[in-house]
């Protein structure tokens, strides 16, 4: 059983005090082994969002430890985390600096390390998510939905991660344009031995990407599966079925 | 092809939508054409399609500098495109309504939900106030919300998304429309609620004899609901199908707007890529 | 140019090269949107006069020397050219030290020149940095800040300045310092509403996750978005920092004789307002054409740079 490379322990995120208490993740517990790649699954409020930030070091954890590869995350994270994990973000409108050339937005994190060969690095991260240098010096303005998620998964694996958090990667996206996302987050997976955690609302696009899922619901884990118990049906809690039957789209013989 | 024999409830022909903008003529929507009856009719498309704004034009809500134009748009016999400005107010509004994408957009913020529906109550009919807040609260009673007196006190952000999509759909329902116009109206919402909202509005459509188009990016899910589909791409119809034959489309478009979508009953890798052909944008 | 007609494609015009849509570096890119931006303007004719305006202020203050007739401090002689009516060879007429008003208005434009880029170098990168860094940090640093900029904004400005401008010395300079002291609160603030909008974008959270410093998302990522609508204020502004230059040469406390600035100027004009109404009324015309140059510019850029009105 090789060690996890990432791995969560009773994880808990409040947010305010006293009346405006919010437990927005509450003693969370996973762990992904190495190459894995796991779903967290859940609706708007459920805390998937959060367990990801809190992984970033963008919200802060109440209780709980995460663990990269063995050692526990420094806070605030350093270089060499930043270097290991990084996001990808739901909306391809908000992800890429409005003012910045794509060429721009794909240095900073070079120039932030310290890694000199910026234009190689720049074409080949690039052309590993499909775009061709023509790409290389236009704004966002002058990219569609599926071009601007591109950029930000290049710009996701030009630091060479080993962890890639996906949030909602291709909820914004048009169904064709998910298709292309998806194939190209597999393929990047397979030929950089990369380990994902998927957070999305979407079960089919979960079951898809993932091998093993996690549910949840107000903050809390409700069921652990695999892909391919979902596929079968074989889903225990209330809350996961009723995802499973709304998955399958609007039905007037439902009884009410 | 209409679900009745009466006249048909929307005649549309060679609808076109185009914008002079800065750079250039962008024409949204490029002839398109239908017949409505009472009926659910769903508009499917992905970005750009101009679904969207061919549901905007029938309620003449295109924004300038959009130019709208068409051989025919005729609701209940009543030609929209020579009707006097009055008459229109009286048709639009009040016979026709739209259910829009995001409630928090597209109710008003800082009027509350009473004020709001008792406005467009009282916007088209003689009402007075009182009567129309007793057929607010009525209304909100359809849409399924347990204390409707409360709910009028709200205002729209203090709705959930769920609640919120419910009370617009009360709104816009309010003034007993014919024809009902939602635009990517579960969108916005959690899959659970989507479908409590969609059961509410398949009631009351089908309870009132309404007209009901549904514009949506989810193929399934309007194929699910509808009764007849209209696929748009690039501003163009490219296919008309009943909605129970929707595994037997023709158009590659349809086929591969299917096909692409990841499922739960089969795994397949890769997905099947659209790959468009620039002929079906002609 | 080209040997072979059939193999060699036309060279591209500088307008197809500069909306090319996949350009080949940034200054290319950078020159497009500039282009673009351009085109935007000159499509509104009012932005247009008020960059006529201002380039022509421009223009006559680097060529003061050569447009003058006449010098702007040195009078002719006291007893028969003062307070001529415009003519031939005083083409605004004369003031009531025998100088001719319009080569004191050519050399004054250099004045207002001077006032207005000064108090907008100094006041606008105090103001976008400070706004900038308190919308950005949060906590007690926005709380000392904003009290910071409700002490300043609680006075009227003209009379903030005059404070300052009477602990200082009267002189242009110390108006100019004066000026900018008390016109970079609003930047500010703007700069600081700006970045709240910001700061929890998902762009600025990806150069937090990639490692970037405080400094650097504040310099690179936050002030540049800031900047637009700093600029469009601060030129609508201008009329008012002319303006309040102008009232405190009025008072005497700004520019001092026999320096040509157009609100001392209006000032000595004062007292002859009714028999010799050009000299008070030139200077006051020169004002109002700049400052009405400087709010059409204003709102012209606006238009191009406000990302509302863009799209």
């Amino acid at each position: 059983m090789t060690a996890p490379f990432l791995a969560i322990r009773n994880l808990t995120v409040v947010f305010g005090k006293g009346a405006d208490r919010f437990v927005a993740a509450e003693d969370v517990s996973f762990e992904i082994a190495p190459g894995e790649s796991l779903g967290l699954v859940g609706e708007s409020g459920s805390g998937k969002s959060t367990v990801l930030r809190a992984i970033t070091g963008l919200n802060p954890v109440t209780h709980g430890t995460i663990e990269l590869d063995g050692r526990p995350v420094p806070t605030p994270r350093d270089l060499p985390f930043y270097r290991t994990v990084q996001m990808v973000f739901q909306d391809p409108y908000g992800s890429l600096h409005p003012r910045h050339t794509v060429d721009q937005i794909l240095s900073e994190p070079l120039a932030i390390h310290g890694i000199r060969d910026t234009s190689d690095r720049i074409v080949s991260a690039l052309a590993e998510v499909g775009l061709g240098p023509g790409f290389r010096f236009r704004y966002p303005h002058q990219l569609s939905g599926g071009q601007r998620q591109r950029v930000a998964i290049a710009r996701a694996l030009i630091l060479r991660p080993k962890l890639l958090l996906l949030d909602e990667p291709t909820s914004a996206l048009d169904a064709s344009v998910q298709a292309e996302i998806l194939n190209l987050l597999e393929n990047l997976r397979r030929e950089h031995g990369l380990t994902y955690l998927l957070v999305s609302h979407d079960l089919a696009v979960v079951a898809h990407l993932c091998e093993r899922m996690i549910v949840m619901r107000h903050g809390q884990i409700v069921e652990r599966m695999t892909a391919e118990a979902v596929r079968r049906g074989e889903v225990h809690h209330e809350y996961t079925k009723l995802m499973l039957e709304a998955e399958k789209g609007f039905s007037r013989a439902q009884p009410r | 092809m209409s679900a009745t024999n009466q006249t048909p409830l929307l005649e549309v022909e060679d609808l076109r939508v185009r914008f002079h903008l800065r750079r250039g003529i962008v024409d949204a929507v490029r002839g398109v054409s239908f017949t409505l009856g009472r009926e659910r009719l769903g508009i499917v498309g992905e970005s750009g399609s101009g679904k969207s704004q061919t549901g905007r034009a029938i309620l003449g809500l295109t924004p300038p500098p959009g130019e709208v134009t068409a051989r025919t748009m005729r609701f209940a016999g009543v030609d929209l495109l020579t009707a006097s400005k009055r008459e229109l107010r009286r048709l639009r509004g009040d016979r026709m309504t739209m259910v829009m994408q995001d409630p928090k957009y597209s109710l008003n913020p800082v009027m509350t939900v009473g004020r709001q529906m008792v406005e467009a109550c009282r916007a088209h009919s003689s009402l007075t106030r009182a009567e129309a807040l007793e057929k607010s609260a009525a209304m909100l009673a359809d849409v399924k919300i347990s204390n409707p007196q409360r709910v009028m006190g709200l205002y729209p952000h203090e709705l959930s998304g769920g609640m919120g999509q419910r009370v617009m759909i009360a709104m816009m329902l309010i003034t007993s429309p014919d024809l009902l116009i939602a635009d990517e109206p579960t969108s916005a919402l959690d899959v659970t609620t989507q479908l409590e909202v969609l059961r509410i509005l398949d009631e009351l459509v089908a309870g009132r004899g309404m007209g009901l188009i549904f514009v949506s990016h989810d193929l399934e899910l309007v194929a699910s609901f509808c009764d007849r589909v209209l696929v748009m791409y690039a501003g163009k119809v490219v296919e008309t199908l009943k909605a129970s034959e929707l595994r037997s489309a023709q158009h590659p478009y349809t086929r591969g707007l299917m096909g692409c979508i990841p499922r739960l009953e089969r795994s397949v890798h890769p997905l099947p890529v659209l790959n468009r052909d620039p002929a079906w944008a002609e | 140019m080209t040997d072979t007609a059939t193999s060699s494609a036309p060279k591209p015009s500088l307008r197809q090269w500069l909306l090319s849509p996949e350009p080949a570096s940034r200054s290319q890119a950078r020159l497009g949107r500039l282009y673009v931006g351009w085109k935007t303007f000159i499509g509104n004719p009012l932005a247009v006069m008020g960059l006529v305006i201002v380039l022509a202020l421009i223009f006559v203050a680097i060529f003061a020397d050569v447009l003058a007739t006449h010098s702007p401090t040195v009078g002719g002689d006291l007893r028969t050219q003062r307070l001529l009516p415009p003519s031939a060879e005083f083409w605004f007429g004369t003031d009531d030290q025998a100088r001719d008003i319009y080569s004191r208005i050519v050399y004054g434009s250099r004045l207002t020149l001077m006032v207005v880029a000064l108090v907008t170098v100094i006041a606008m990168p105090i103001g976008l940095l400070f706004g900038a860094l308190a919308g950005y940090v949060g906590g007690w640093v926005d709380a000392v800040f904003m009290r910071l900029t409700d002490i300043f904004l609680a006075f009227p400005r003209l009379v903030l300045a005059l404070a300052f401008v009477a602990a200082l010395g009267p002189g242009i300079e110390n108006a100019i310092i004066a000026i900018a002291i008390t016109i970079w609160p609003p930047y500010a603030r703007l700069a600081r509403a700006e970045t709240m909008t910001i700061r929890n974008s998902d762009f600025i959270h990806a150069v937090r996750l990639q490692g970037g410093s405080t400094a650097r998302i504040l310099f690179r990522h936050v002030v540049p978005l800031c900047t637009s609508s700093v600029i469009v204020r601060v030129t609508l502004d201008m009329a008012g920092i002319i303006l309040t230059a102008a009232g405190l040469g009025f008072l005497g406390l700004g520019a001092q004789p026999p320096s040509p600035e157009w609100g001392a100027m209006i000032a000595s004009g004062r007292r002859f307002i009714m028999d010799q109404w050009w000299v008070a009324a030139v200077p006051g015309m020169a004002i109002f054409i700049v400052s009405l140059g400087f709010n059409l510019l204003g709102d012209g850029l606006r238009d191009v740079l406000d990302p509302k009105a863009s799209r």
